[in-house]
């Protein structure tokens, strides 16, 4: 008996899915030679998973900013906020972010994935209630169980099954907060919030949305699927993440209930960590002002977007949802996807693998993303790889070179 | 609570019968992950459909305390007794 054994299945797909080649899930970048471009084992690759929407990670302004506030304020705050840890740099950051949404005060996290711990653990409680989409994200699972509340899931995108589930709960006292995201990272859909705000309405629930992959890529200004479907009104706490169209690392909550404030003192992965460093700090409010003031960014990142799935669709690919900037190929099984991924990344290209439990629906995907970053050549360079690597699977699949997956048509 | 003749069994286990890609007779011993080839976020689809099939909020909190295809078939009439 040994403590590991509990991951003994995941340490024995890691070695399947190594004996086909490189590591998905340890990929090293030697060198960054340009935001979606980068030199990985000796070979230039162009980089096709990466959450750089905006490609912002190198722009002048942000670099600058950043180096600006390292050499003013040094490498670290080395503190908490609630103690030595807060810098002017993140009262203005916050404040911009609150004025961008419209709304009365926001909170900045570490990380997106602390800034959904931080809120839902301090919002939620035993008595409460929530309700949310099966295909949320790890980080809103992880913040549900640190609550105490009952919670339940309702079918991805589907306002009528949440409804459903409402009506279950009708009559039992306690506050419903329903939690559904914007865009979806796996499969890059965005969900109905019209219709998800209506049912908020009707019953009096509190609504959370997840913009993580939609700042700065939905909306007229940038604000996300809730600005998109007309609804950013309706919605109760918006978080987002300064590691996507940002270009830095940390997160953010924005609310305009009037207690929000309080949560400063309320939530322990707020309080119980250090702040975000003063670099990081300048270069995403260098960001979210570019952001504001230049909506050609987003054109730019909508423009590469559809010609990178329309490209993916022409070759015949299964795409799992209409045009985003995330587009993701779904893969017939984990075996294939494996070693579609192997060849793709030989070829020049990283894409994300994603498979289950990582996945909804037990689905295998190459996942891509588009930046605008990206140049015409590069959104070549991802095109013509993945007809040369779909032609090259064509073949092995007539060779029948899939043996997981050929054991797995004869169980059947 | 003795699950082994009950209808809600039955009814799990047909639900499951996906799962077993190794043919195990399935009964209230058997573990829901440990036996069959389900991974944690089926186990949840899977409770999505007990709560529409029964009509029940079926809460995730309460998946820490199954394991055994008899434990769920005990959660289910707990709910459904609570509801």
């Amino acid at each position: 008996m040994d403590l590991f054994d509990k991951i003994g299945g995941l340490s024995t797909l890691h070695d399947q899915i190594l004996s086909a080649g490189q590591d998905p899930f340890g990929v090293c970048m030697d060198e960054l030679l340009h935001p979606t471009e980068a030199m990985i084992g000796g070979r230039n690759v162009v980089l096709a998973g990466t959450n750089n929407y905006l490609g912002l990670t190198f722009d002048r302004d942000c670099v600058d900013a950043a180096h600006d506030a390292l050499e003013r304020l040094g490498t670290g705050t080395t503190g908490s906020r609630i103690a030595n840890g807060t810098y002017s740099e993140h009262r203005t950051l916050e404040n911009e972010i609150a004025s961008f949404f419209g709304f009365g005060s926001a909170l900045v996290f570490p990380t997106g994935y602390q800034a959904n711990l931080g809120i839902i653990s301090a919002i939620a409680g035993p008595d409460d209630y929530i309700l949310l989409d099966a295909d949320c994200h790890a980080c809103i699972y992880d913040g549900c169980r640190m609550t105490g509340a009952t919670v339940i899931r309702f079918r991805h995108n589907s306002p009528s099954d949440l409804e459903k589930r409402l009506q279950r709960l009708d009559g039992d006292g306690g506050n419903k907060l329903i939690i559904v995201e914007g865009l979806y990272s796996m499969f890059g859909d965005i969900a109905p919030l019209a219709e998800f705000a209506a049912v908020k309405r009707k019953y009096g629930a509190y609504l959370y949305v997840d913009e993580a992959h939609s700042v700065g890529v939905f909306g007229e200004h940038g604000r996300g699927v809730a600005e998109h479907a007309g609804v950013l009104e309706d919605v109760d706490f918006i978080v987002g993440t300064f590691s996507k169209s940002l270009g830095s690392i940390g997160g953010f909550c924005a609310s305009d209930h009037p207690k929000f404030p309080y949560l400063r003192l309320a939530s322990r992965p707020y309080m119980f960590t250090a702040s975000l460093s003063p670099a990081n700090v300048a270069s995403v409010t260098t960001a979210l002002r570019r952001i504001k003031s230049d909506p050609s960014l987003r054109e730019t990142l909508w423009r590469n977007a559809h010609a990178l799935y329309d490209r993916l669709d022409d070759l015949g690919l299964s795409l799992a949802a209409p045009t985003s900037p995330i587009i993701a190929v779904k893969i017939e099984s984990q075996d294939e996807a494996v070693v579609y991924w192997n060849k793709l990344i030989e070829a020049g290209v990283y894409v994300n693998l994603a498979i289950p439990p990582g996945t909804p629906n037990s689905t295998s995907l190459l996942r891509c993303s588009a930046s605008a970053a990206h140049t015409p050549e590069q959104i070549d360079r991802i095109a013509e790889a993945f007809a040369m690597v779909a032609e090259d699977m064509r073949s092995h699949e007539e060779a029948e070179a899939f043996p997981l997956r050929r054991v797995a048509k004869e169980r059947v | 609570m003795d699950v082994a003749d009950d209808l809600v069994l039955r009814k799990v286990c047909q639900k499951l019968q996906q799962y077993n890609v190794r043919n195990l007779a399935l009964t209230g011993e058997t573990d829901i992950t440990g036996d069959l080839e389900i991974d944690s976020v089926a186990v949840l689809d899977l409770i999505m459909e007990v709560e529409d099939e029964y009509s029940i909020s079926f809460p995730m909190n309460l998946l820490s305390e199954i394991r055994t295809v008899g434990d769920l078939v005990r959660a289910i009439h707990k709910q459904a007794g609570a509801q």
